[in-house]
């Protein structure tokens, strides 16, 4: 019976699709997550834990690596990790979403590592960035500036609040959907930053929302680097070309293979990339709106199906072989809305000479349990350590993984 | 057409390999008795004005509350002595007490009105709550039972969803009271509190 009806609404929403591409504005009566959604589908997201895991359940043992490489545990204990940027003395601080905790991670003489909670009660403070000394955190649209942290450890300030200069769209205009930010420097001094959709998918302010935008550190100067980019957790600068790079999540909804979350390249500030019109370079079953794919920027490699791409940073360091050098490793969070998971582990995206995708490989596998289409762990973010070791980001365990190469 | 099928036909349930459970139902009994049953009940169905019933909650909901309870994220001032610095153990253990404690109505529940009842029923369909919250409505993993739930408490708390003042591990619940009327929040609490 639900088959029945799943058929006819999808019939229904196929032959009314150039209307339905132009009508919805108004609030929907569904939550914005839920638009698209299939009647009869148990598909939702995967419960958070957000509780310490020990050391001997985080399932270091069981990741999976190129010969040469090893991983370790570099840090646990921290419920809910994601997002990590490191301090000039080498602290590595980590954003969270629902546990709104920040954790700063110090290096003891041992080679061990300590962690303090140095922030908690925020509203997923999932964006973390250094400027200089100061550790500027985006916690939805609220935008906090920790001054000289590494020395405040023990005792954190109060930080400054830049809200009001950032003037991010509030969590209200969000609707809950996608107003948790990415944040990071570029060599040009400005904050690289996201403004996601809100809503699942429907018709937007594109001026306003799926934006990747950039600032100068006090909030000022806004400029949109991207338009039409559904929610990217993810960016980095290419080390030579300077150009910005960034991850993209496709919208959910629309099948277990389509669209396949994105890597795009922005060669020019304000090009359009597309959504809500056309995702991973192909059009929208609902809301193409009759607009051509080939106008938009294409995105520059295809990630797979709801895999969750998050955070991304070209690798910049000397331990590992020469063949990884400026390549793109990416953390693939894992999917929800979609039968058989997919992603939960980190690929590499080589690039050519002129910066062309010419390949993505598997990095770290093993936190896939295909057998019993379960999984392990949900790697969120990476991050290229001085030594040229590899942070890997475990949100579910909350545990970091450290990954070193030796010949 | 065949993927949607595929989605509809699927049974998302406890993909995440959890660690070996290291929760004392036992241990949370004790820890229940001197902090929560004089508010909760001595058998986790409340009798008390606004305060919820914990019986035959769902573990994984009871958890993350606790936890966002504790680290400011939802703030409850009565809740806040007892949260404080609470372990993550005594956490678990207070779910696994709580969960294996028999559900049901509280005794002081009002009796059904079929009017308010039937205005309830027709919003749990078209506000999707059997997705998350199961079609017993008993909940799932984060997600919380919300059958034989106090129906002034429900009705406050859909209140809260709805203004923003309340918020969950994710924002989901937000969006699904968006645009209830105070008098549809009290049939579906109606509803919960009184479904057979």
């Amino acid at each position: 019976m639900h088959i029945k009806r799943l058929l006819l609404a999808m019939a229904a929403t196929l032959v009314a699709a150039p209307a339905f591409a132009q009508a919805p504005t108004a609030p929907a009566a569904v939550p914005g997550w839920a638009i698209g959604r299939p009647e009869g589908s148990t598909l939702a997201p995967h419960a958070p834990r957000l509780t310490v895991t020990p050391l001997a359940d985080v399932p270091v043992t069981a990741l999976r690596l190129p010969p040469g490489f090893r991983a370790e545990v570099f840090a646990h204990g921290i419920p809910g990790t994601r997002m990590m940027t490191e301090g000039p003395n080498g602290t590595v601080f980590s954003g969270t979403r629902a546990i709104g905790r920040i954790y700063a991670i110090t290096r003891n003489a041992d080679g061990t590592t300590r962690t303090r909670t140095i922030a908690q009660g925020l509203n997923q403070p999932n964006g973390l960035v250094m400027v200089g000394t100061n550790l500027i955190v985006f916690a939805g649209a609220r935008v906090l500036r920790y001054d000289n942290i590494e020395a405040n450890l023990d005792s954190v300030p109060a930080p400054v609040d830049l809200t009001a200069a950032f003037n991010l769209p509030t969590d209200a205009e969000h609707a809950g959907n996608h107003f948790w930010k990415f944040a990071t420097l570029g060599p040009d001094g400005r904050i690289y930053t996201n403004i996601g959709v809100n809503c699942n998918i429907c018709t937007f302010d594109r001026d306003r929302f799926a934006l990747l935008v950039s600032f100068n550190p006090d909030g000022s100067d806004r400029r949109i680097e991207a338009r039409g980019v559904r929610n990217s957790v993810g960016m980095g600068i290419h080390p030579v070309t300077r150009e910005l790079w960034a991850t993209n999540h496709g919208r959910d909804w629309a099948g277990n293979d389509w669209p396949q979350d994105s890597l795009h390249r922005v060669r020019r500030s304000g090009e359009d990339h597309g959504f809500p019109f056309c995702s991973g370079g192909s059009a929208d079953p609902q809301y193409n709106a009759g607009r051509a794919c080939a106008e938009f920027t294409q995105p520059a490699a295809l990630l797979g199906p709801h895999t969750a791409v998050l955070g991304m940073r070209f690798y910049t360091g000397t331990m590992f072989p020469e063949a990884y050098r400026n390549q793109i490793f990416i953390a693939r969070r894992g999917s929800w809305n979609r039968d058989r998971l997919s992603g939960y582990d980190v690929v590499v995206a080589h690039l050519d000479a002129s910066g062309n995708v010419t390949r993505v490989e598997d990095f770290m596998t093993g936190l896939r349990d295909e057998a019993n289409n379960r999984f392990l762990d949900r790697p969120a973010d990476v991050h290229v350590l001085r030594d040229g070791s590899l942070l890997v980001a475990g949100e579910q365990m909350g545990a970091i993984y450290r990954i070193t190469y030796r010949q | 057409m065949r993927r949607f099928l595929c989605a509809a036909a699927f049974l998302a349930a406890a993909l995440f390999v959890a660690p070996a459970s290291a929760q004392d139902a036992r241990r949370g009994s004790e820890l229940a008795e001197g902090r929560c049953a004089s508010c909760h009940g001595a058998n986790g169905r409340s009798q008390l004005h606004d305060i919820p019933s914990l019986a035959g909650q769902q573990p994984g909901f009871i958890i993350v509350q606790l936890i966002l309870m504790r680290e400011g994220v939802r703030p409850v001032a009565a809740m806040a002595p007892f949260v404080e610095n609470l372990p993550d153990k005594d956490i678990e253990d207070l779910a696994a007490h709580y969960a294996s404690l028999p559900p049901g109505p509280s005794e002081d529940r009002t009796p059904r009105d079929t009017a308010l009842f039937s205005a309830g029923q027709a919003l749990i369909g078209p506000r999707n709550c059997a997705v998350c919250h199961m079609p017993t409505l008993v909940g799932r993993e984060q997600m919380p039972r919300i059958i034989h739930q106090r129906e002034e408490f429900l009705a406050r708390t859909l209140g809260e969803y709805r203004s923003g003042q309340r918020v969950g591990a994710d924002p989901q619940m937000n969006g699904a009271v968006v645009g209830l009327t105070n008098a549809d929040i009290a049939a579906l609490a109606h509803y919960l509190a009184h479904r057979d």
